[in-house]
């Protein structure tokens, strides 16, 4: 046993007079490193060992008040910086509502900071492994007895010195306790292993399940499958699957007279242009024939494909032909298509095509204007000098 | 008996030595559960399982399976949420308030107060999750941004709730487990078996009764009872404020608070004496748990009382002194319409029938007390019911008036909190000291040096 | 250019330097420069070491945590569905958005012209169409709910063959075959053909060719209820088949005898309109007075300026009384009053006749005063239940007024079809008994349910080989016949319609049949066909244009071709041409005496008839019982009691007494064989001795929703013998029977006794009325003697861009629930069922709640529609724990459905108790999930949510249409303005109560009502800023008080 390492020397006591007694005496014969062990807090202890009052009040003090400020703070930008929001017409920091909370969260930190503190910063604890554990002194004091014990380590420590004292002090069973043998640890053994795998499965296995099959069984109801059909949806009603039906056929939806010359080669009497060629309506022209006609008719509708070759190349826009229709006869090839070309009817709505068909004037115009018309456009007009 | 209340009597009757105390209190840790106790557990197991039932219906079909409707948002929920935080107020208060006011007597009842107040919060706590119409979204009321970064309301008293009740529960327990430590050790050190030692070894973190621990200890122990004590007070304030800061007549009152407060310490103290009396039965703990305590609680019970009384009487004196018509109309309509009936159960259970503790006799009868305490609950959760329902049955509209039956499930419902509660109460007899051993003995005859006195 | 740039920075030369150290090339720093890592930063770590190091705690903490992330991380994406799009796209089609259909709603004989609002061509919304001359826009609740009877999952899917007692699955094909063979044996015996009345020229000509085909053929056309007495009166005094309608926006006073123009009788959303249109609050000096005598509370009766409860049967007496006191007091004289009528009439005595039915004589000399001085600018209107010399006596009572002059003469309305007389249905069922008719056809009627019960016409029919059926759902008829052929909704079907002179309006299906059905007509055109296979949809469509193409387009001299014209007419739903209204001769008035002696009036005493008086009405929400499987309808609260799900007997609490029943007590009435029991509600104003019900419950066989429902009072209905109605029973026994049935109503019956409750509406300013007397002397009466200081503890938010309000004019406003019906197809509100709407969980988004002040014999009724009133300051706001529930940038109290954790927190904090919460998915809970299968998830509006379970919701004034303007304004860019939204309430208001706008543009026509002198806000003091106000109801009335 001689090779184990000595704790220190342990006595015991009957009453708690005499502990106290004790105590003061061992603290007088200078020694720094001793403790003394009660079933319960003894009075008077404290001044017989010349013990400070606890400083834990202070920890207390400065987590209460950074829970404070915390809380507030935080309040304030969730609710006016993060993510504002009328509620109720109040204002976005809405302070006395937010008191309790704050004063919530003060408590909270406070006492966690005080007992956690106390216990590891103070204690040490969990400490199971300390030499005193599992001593009968230990088993003493903790129920009717009251201890004292004395630490080998301490400079003044020798044990025959230390025997003496607690003799002439009385204290029965003195006995010496020695650290306990512990040998390290070692992480790499297969029974280990083989358990953290098992727990990484079931963790990993537990989160696919819950997160993706169990969350999604009745009754969790998270609106995301509803009982209605949405646009281009799957209809279950339907055996086909098609959500969206087609209107009945002879039928006329409101703004949509049919096509009268749908299928002829031209028009009878060619339609008229509703729209006048106002600003925004040879935007919106511009808008849907860069979209939809210039792949084939290119960008200013000489017939310059971007497909080039891919595809057969349109005839010009620009042609005596063209410019020579009238808008209606535009408008035909455009609803019912030509050649190759197929109908727009269902990309461009008839505002749209009326507005490309003066976008195409346009153009027309641009690359055709004569002399005196490039003379007017250049005169110091007011519209002119506006732009 | 005649007992002289000018001085203080001593918590423990008849000397007992500190081995024997040991020994007294942590029997019933180390005997086999008797046949007793399991009959008893298998009642309360019952209870349990009804509300397990009915809790779960309520998941499968939605918040209808419940007797609410239009105008009736709020019944049994939030009564059973509002009685059972209540419920836990009594065991703060006595372990933090009257330590602060150095009640020696506290001691004995102390451990077993605190138990319950866990346990009531922990009861309370499954209300405000499973009222909700989609009970597995309740975690959208904890303050974390979401998908889109939005965070919780932090105006709404339901928020409040979440931090006060959580807050409250963290700091019981903590309270709680701080004073089990010393225990703890002690258990550590008395039990022969292997697997028991283990558990209690890491319970008590290595405690070893060495004084330089108690000095920051009682320091530490003190801190929590000084925070304890103003967390309660909000804990019920905050509740109180679920009705208060709303404009629903009835709700809409500034009495509230401290109204809620009194009650909460009434039916708390109710439901620790009917607890104690069959505890101190079971385990003959008459000697430490004295006919003395239940006369000081009583006392106290029916001082609660009389306040809660006056608040309802300050109730319609406002309403009329208002002269606001709604107010007046809910007040008279609680007294006289569609729910006279609750309205009076709960007016006799809690202002007249805790005047019998007036007498002395009354207040040291084990019997009559017990009626007395459980009739004061009955009384309490009425109380809320009364608050929750009658306010919102006829509220502003006449158009939307309603009247609220309550349906199997709701009693399922509280039935099984009832379950809950009482078996967490009997695992926990079983389970941990009932009483806080160490601070016994710091109590007991002779436990201090003779130079002050042997006490303090 | 580009290029050359590049070109340049190929070598970069420039000394680019870090330090000094490194400027001047120190040799240190070079060197260190060489190794990635300094001296010391990688040789201390050792794997080993620091591994061990590790407590197994952490370890494995650190190893599941990051097991969970993996766990986590591998969560595949839950499948959000496919998305299917067209195979080609149709032309009007934009997925997204809607389309627009005009068509002609065929729920009854109105015909009111409708726009049917389309998505991906699955109709989901019907709304007036506002170029209809005739109801402007407008339609009533069945119209508005009838979509869901298109998506009812029981409807007839397929045709049946009825084999040995129970019907089999079959074929078109060959069930067509077997019913042309059964009609070819037939012929030469009767072929009954039963219809309702209709107004469609085509199919009139269907039927001409039909009875060409099978000569033997006879078509009978029945209506439960309809105008026969009325216009045999008429005929009586003036002679020809002109019935012409009235001016009511023209008539100053009103008095309506027992007729509910407002509710059921004629074109109710016309009369609605006209009515209404003199009620216009910025010229409160224009506000008609309507006078209605009536035995129960009637939609008409609860907007009366004054009531008198009278039982129908003294109303006779009632117009004799006006009579004497017009002509003989206020000596009017008229051609139509000789020496005759002088001498009879004063025995009848107005005085006599207040005192012994209880009317305030005073009121009833403000009558006759406002009758005399508004001659020719006033109405009497005998309502269609009057027997026919009451009905005399009151055209004479117009003939003496001169009220003649507010008699359209520009339009009647015209029929196709007459109304078989009681002989003629007589005459088929005994001609059914003996075996003469071998074929009997149903043309979507059900006569069985409805046609007397003394006609035993379901045992008749047991009699005929041969019965068919033709019917949208299974019914009453339908179980007694061998084929049921299922035809097709209206929203299927094409047809057309000329109801009155100059007004012709054309129907197309907006979605192809999606069962197995066929359209009425088509069916019995292909049974006349000569070939039965060459059926195609396009059948009918064929017939319907050719009959226009050669009948009816000639006559219109339309300047287009007829392809032009005729996708013009169908674009627009409706042509009108300018047709010479035929006219009532007025020859009449001399015969007015003749009529005298003929009817002998002269005899008529006014004796108390014994017993009670028992009058069956059609219902406001099932019409004849044709709607009795919509859930919608079942649900919607009876306008005046607020009852749903059944039909009750309103009985007065006098009466109530006598018998000894309280609400909900079983009564049994007994008219000769005939006795029904049926559960009493105590209605206020109700006539003593006199009880109403309404028809159309109580089916059997009916679907799924209409079981149970109501108690079938059709037994009751008579066949309109020697000029009696047929929808009044006299001498009545009426008895408390054992029992009792509970009646569900979304609002408690009011207590009037109770000290309590009483007139708690006007205690608390909720209703908030006056005179027009008061208005007009002081606008501001208002607002007069109360002072509002409402402090406010913060600044008011400021919405600088559009803010969203509403007002409601409770002047205007009549309490039909039109507005709630619409709301529930455009919010996708679900159907709850009884037992729901008990425990008073009503999912409705819109109610209108209804008070009465005064006593229950002469009550004060007040209606107000309640919906959110989006407050400024929400107390809903404040309260919800994860802000689901909050203010947007305009104004809007928004509903974050998918947020909500449903704590029901704001529902308690609303003091107007408007939010609803799915206490469960009651679509599911609604008769094991009727309303949750397939079809109906086709009908339900994709531009809101479907609120699932445990989710609270409101009124949201429609924000989808909000959203829908705001980006078409945004498309345009033109800036959003408040007239660009009509919420679906306010669209579907048959009197423009409700508008809605920009609270903030004084340039609109809302921002006047929005600060009218007569506007208010409900609960004004609790200061919660609403941003819905409502416009004090004015009662016309003779002195100031109310």
């Amino acid at each position: 046993m001689s090779e184990r390492k000595l704790y220190g020397l342990t006595a015991l006591f009957q009453t708690p007079d005499e502990i106290v007694h004790a105590a003061k005496k061992v603290q007088d014969s200078g020694y720094k490193k001793y403790d003394v062990h009660t079933p319960y807090p003894v009075h008077g202890m404290d001044a017989a060992m010349k013990l400070k009052p606890s400083n834990l009040g202070y920890v207390t003090l400065i987590f209460g008040l950074s829970g404070a400020a915390f809380a507030l703070l935080f309040m304030y930008w969730a609710m006016s910086k993060d993510y504002p929001m009328i509620i109720g017409g109040k204002p976005f920091f809405a302070l006395p509502a937010f008191i309790p909370i704050t004063f919530e969260i003060t408590v909270l930190l406070a006492t966690l900071a005080t007992v956690i503190g106390m216990l590891t910063f103070y204690f040490k604890f969990p400490n199971n492994s300390q030499p005193l554990h599992d001593t009968p002194y230990m088993k003493a004091v903790s129920s009717d007895k009251y201890g004292i014990c004395i630490e080998a380590d301490d400079e003044l420590f020798d044990l025959e010195k230390v025997k003496h004292l607690f003799k002439e002090l009385n204290g029965q069973n003195v006995s010496d306790i020695y650290f306990p043998v512990t040998e390290p640890f070692k992480i790499f053994e297969p029974k280990f292993l083989i358990l953290l795998a098992v727990v990484g499965m079931l963790t990993s296995g537990a989160t696919y399940v819950t997160l993706n099959k169990l969350l999604y069984i009745t009754p969790f109801t998270w609106l995301m499958d509803q009982d209605k059909v949405a646009a281009q949806s799957r209809s279950v009603f339907y055996a086909d699957g098609f959500g969206m039906r087609k209107p009945v056929d002879g039928t006329v939806a409101r703004g949509f007279i049919p096509y009268e010359y749908k299928g002829l080669a031209a028009p009878v009497v060619p339609l008229s242009n509703p729209l006048l060629p106002t600003a925004q309506i040879l935007q919106l022209g511009r808008k849907r024939f860069l979209t939809f006609c210039s792949p084939c008719h290119g960008n200013f509708g000489d017939g310059d494909s971007r497909l080039r070759g891919q595809f057969p190349n349109p005839p010009s826009l620009h042609s005596e032909k063209v410019r020579g229709w009238q808008d209606g006869n535009i408008y035909h090839v455009i609803v019912n298509g030509q050649n190759v070309m197929p109908s727009y009817s269902s990309q461009l709505s008839r505002d749209d095509r009326w507005a490309v068909i003066h976008y195409i004037r346009a153009l027309q115009k641009a690359k055709n204007a004569s002399p005196s018309e490039i003379l007017e456009a250049k005169k110091e007009t007011p519209s002119n000098a506006a732009k | 008996m005649n007992i002289d209340y000018s001085q203080e009597m001593p918590v423990i009757e008849s000397r007992i030595s500190l081995a024997e105390i040991d020994r007294l209190i942590s029997r019933p840790l180390d005997e086999k559960p008797d046949k007793k106790f399991l009959i008893a557990l298998s009642i309360t197991l019952t209870l349990l399982l009804v509300g397990v039932i009915s809790i779960s219906y309520l998941f499968l079909y939605g918040t209808g399976v419940w007797g609410l409707n239009q105008p009736v948002g709020w019944a049994f929920d939030i009564t059973n949420f509002v009685f059972w935080v209540g419920i836990g107020h009594a065991g703060t208060l006595i372990s933090a308030v009257l330590y602060l006011l150095r009640q020696k007597w506290r001691t004995g009842i102390a451990r077993f107060a605190e138990a319950m107040t866990i346990f009531a919060v922990m009861c309370a706590g499954i209300f405000p999750i499973i009222h909700t119409g989609r009970p597995w979204l309740a975690g959208y009321l904890t303050p974390y941004p979401n998908q889109h970064g939005l965070w919780v309301n932090f105006t709404s008293p339901l928020v409040w709730d979440v931090f006060a009740v959580s807050t409250y529960f963290t700091v019981s327990l903590v309270f709680w487990y701080v004073g089990l430590i010393p225990d703890f050790g002690l258990l550590r050190d008395r039990t022969a078996s292997k697997l028991k030692k283990t558990i209690y070894s890491i319970f008590s973190l290595g405690w070893r009764n060495s004084h330089r621990n108690w000095n920051h200890y009682e320091k530490a122990y003190m801190l929590l009872a000084g925070f304890a004590t103003p967390l309660v007070l909000s804990v019920h304030t905050i509740v109180s404020f679920d009705f208060a800061v709303s404009i629903i007549p009835g709700w809409h009152s500034t009495i509230f608070p401290p109204y809620f407060v009194a009650g909460a310490i009434f039916s708390g103290f109710a439901m620790v004496v009917t607890v104690l009396i069959f505890v101190r039965k079971v385990f003959d703990l008459q000697h430490i748990i004295t006919l003395n305590h239940l006369d000081k609680m009583n006392k106290i019970i029916l001082v609660t009382g009389s306040m809660v009384g006056y608040a309802y009487a300050m109730e319609f004196f406002i309403a009329w002194y208002s002269g606001n018509p709604f107010e007046q109309f809910i007040f008279i309509n609680r007294a006289f319409g569609p729910y006279a009936w609750a309205y009076w159960i709960m007016v006799s259970c809690n202002v007249f029938i805790p005047q019998l503790f007036w007498f002395k006799k009354v207040r040291r009868t084990i019997p009559v007390m017990l009626i007395i305490v459980i009739l004061v609950n009955v009384g309490m959760w009425f109380e809320r019911f009364v608050i929750t329902v009658t306010s919102l049955h006829r509220d502003f509209l006449p158009s939307s008036w309603g009247y609220f039956v309550p349906s199997v499930f709701d009693l399922g419902t509280l039935i099984g909190s009832f379950g809950l509660f009482f078996t967490l109460v009997l695992l926990f007899t079983k389970t941990l000291p009932v009483v806080a051993i160490s601070e016994i003995k710091a109590v007991a005859e002779g436990a201090q040096p003779s130079h002050n006195g042997g006490k303090h | 250019m580009a290029n050359q740039d590049f070109s340049q920075n190929e070598k970069p030369e420039a000394n680019y330097w870090r330090s000094f150290e490194e400027l001047y090339a120190d040799q240190k720093t070079l060197e260190a420069k060489k190794h990635e890592f300094l001296e010391g930063v990688t040789n201390d770590f050792n794997i080993e070491k620091n591994l061990s190091g590790l407590s197994r705690r952490k370890f494995i903490a650190l190893l599941s945590a990051s097991a969970a992330l993996a766990g986590a991380g591998c969560s595949d994406y839950r499948d959000k569905g496919e998305v299917i799009p067209y195979n080609v796209k149709p032309e009007e089609v934009i997925p997204g958005k809607p389309n627009y259909y005009a068509s002609t709603c065929n729920g009854c004989a109105q015909n009111c012209g409708i726009v049917i609002k389309t998505r991906e061509g699955r109709p989901i919304k019907i709304d007036g169409n506002t170029d209809h001359p005739i109801n402007k826009g407008k339609i009533c609740a069945k119209g508005e709910a009838s979509i869901l009877n298109l998506y009812d999952p029981s409807r007839l899917q397929f045709p049946l063959i009825k084999q040995g007692g129970i019907f089999e699955k079959a074929s078109w094909g060959s069930i067509d075959s077997q019913i042309k063979n059964s009609l070819d044996s037939a012929s030469g015996s009767e072929i009954a053909v039963v219809t309702h009345r209709f107004n469609s020229p085509t199919t009139k000509k269907m039927f001409e060719e039909f009875q060409i085909k099978y000569p033997s053929a006879k078509i009978y056309a029945y209506d439960v209820y309809h105008n026969e007495i009325k216009n045999s009166a008429w005929k009586k005094c003036y002679g020809g088949d002109v019935f012409p309608l009235i001016k009511w926006d023209e008539a100053n006073i009103i008095l309506s005898l027992e007729g509910d123009f407002l509710g059921v009788e004629g074109n109710v959303v016309e009369q609605m309109r006209l009515f209404s249109d003199r009620k216009n609050v910025n010229d409160v000096k224009s506000f008609n007075r309507l006078y209605v005598a009536e035995g129960n509370m009637s939609l008409t009766g609860m907007n009366a300026d004054y009531r008198f409860r009278l039982r129908p049967d003294n109303q006779l007496a009632f117009v004799l009384s006006l009579l004497n006191e017009l002509i003989t007091k206020k000596n009017i004289s008229s051609p139509a009053v000789d020496a005759n009528i002088k001498n009879i009439i004063p025995s009848f005595s107005l005085k006599e006749f207040a005192s012994q039915n209880g009317i305030e004589y005073k009121k009833l000399s403000h009558l006759v005063d406002d009758l005399a001085a508004n001659r020719g600018s006033a109405i009497v209107y005998g309502g269609r239940a009057l027997n026919e010399q009451t009905q005399i006596a009151v055209n004479l009572l117009n003939e003496v007024l001169g009220n003649t002059k507010t008699y359209r003469t520009d339009a009647v309305d015209i029929s196709k079809s007459v109304y078989s007389s009681n002989e003629e249905l007589k005459n088929l069922v005994s001609s059914m008994n003996s075996g003469k008719v071998k074929a009997v056809i149903h043309f979507d009627t059900n006569p069985v349910y409805h046609l007397p019960q003394d006609l035993q016409y379901e045992k008749a029919l047991g009699k005929v080989p041969t019965v068919i059926t033709l019917s949208e759902s299974e019914n009453e008829t339908a179980y007694a016949s061998n084929y049921v052929l299922p035809i097709s909704h209206t929203l299927e079907s094409w047809g057309d319609y000329n109801v009155r002179t100059g007004v012709y309006s054309l129907q197309q299906p907006v979605i192809s049949p999606i069962y197995n059905t066929r359209q009425k007509e088509a069916i019995l055109l292909n049974l006349i066909s000569d070939n039965l296979q060459n059926y195609s949809e396009k059948l009918y469509l064929d017939y319907l244009k050719k009959n226009w193409q050669e009948n009816i387009f000639p006559k219109l001299s339309s300047p287009f071709t007829f392809e032009k014209f005729w996708i013009g007419a169908l674009h627009d739903g409706v042509i009108t041409t300018k047709e010479e209204a035929p006219q009532s001769p007025r020859s009449g008035v001399s015969k007015f005496p003749s009529l005298w002696e003929e009817l002998g009036m002269g005899l008529i005493s006014h004796k108390k008839v014994a017993g009670f008086t028992v009058m069956i009405t059609e219902s406001y929400r099932l019409g004849d019982g044709r709607y009795a499987n919509n859930g919608w309808l079942q649900e919607l609260p009876h306008p005046v009691s607020k009852v749903t799900w059944d039909n009750y007997a309103a009985i007065s609490e006098r009466s109530a007494k006598v018998l000894g029943v309280k609400n909900n007590d079983l009564v049994e009435i007994k008219v000769g064989n005939k006795k029904v029991s049926i559960p009493v509600i105590l209605q206020p104003g109700v006539a003593d001795n006199f009880i109403s019900v309404e028809t159309g419950f109580g089916r059997k066989n009916s679907g799924v929703v209409a079981q149970e429902a109501g108690v079938n009072v059709q037994p009751f209905y008579a066949l309109s013998e020697n000029s009696n109605s047929p929808w009044m029973v006299t001498n009545a026994s009426v008895s408390k029977v054992s029992g009792s049935y509970k009646v569900i109503s979304t609002q408690d019956h009011q207590n009037f006794d109770d000290a309590l409750t009483k007139n708690a509406h006007l205690k608390r300013d909720i209703i908030q009325e006056g005179t027009v007397l008061q208005y007009l002397k002081d606008p501001g009466f208002l607002h007069k003697n109360k002072e509002h200081h409402l402090p406010n503890m913060y600044d008011d938010f400021a919405y600088n861009d559009v803010k969203w309000g509403m007002s409601i004019d409770l002047n205007r406003c009549l309490g039909c629930g039109n507005c709630i019906a619409a709301c529930n197809v455009e919010n996708n509100i679900p159907v709850v069922g009884k037992d729901q709407v008990e425990k008073g969980r009503e999912m409705m988004w819109l109610r209108i709640d209804r008070y009465y002040s005064g006593t229950p014999e002469e009550p004060k009724p007040a209606v107000q529609p309640m919906l959110c009133q989006h407050c400024d300051q929400a107390p809903c706001e404040n309260v919800c724990p994860v802000a689901a529930t909050q203010h947007s940038p305009d104004g809007l109290n928004q509903m974050v459905y998918n947020r909500c954790v449903g704590t029901r927190y704001c529902s308690n904090n609303c003091p107007f108790k408007v939010r609803r919460f799915n206490f469960y998915n009651f679509r599911d809970h609604f008769a094991n999930g009727y309303y949750l299968q397939d079809s109906v998830s086709l009908m339900h509006n994709p531009e809101v949510t479907v609120r699932s379970r445990g989710v609270m919701e409101k009124c949201s004034f429609c924000i989808q249409r909000i959203m829908e303007a705001r980006e078409e304004a945004i498309r345009v860019n033109q800036p959003l303005k408040g007239s660009d939204v009509r919420t679906a309430c306010q669209n579907s208001c048959g009197t423009e109560a409700i508008k809605f706008g920009n609270i903030k543009d004084p340039k609109e026509e809302f921002y006047e009502y929005r600060n009218h002198k007569l506007g208010y806000y409900v609960l004004e003091e609790l200061n919660v800023k609403p941003n819905v106000t409502y416009l004090a109801k004015l009662r016309n009335t003779h002195s100031e008080e109310v």
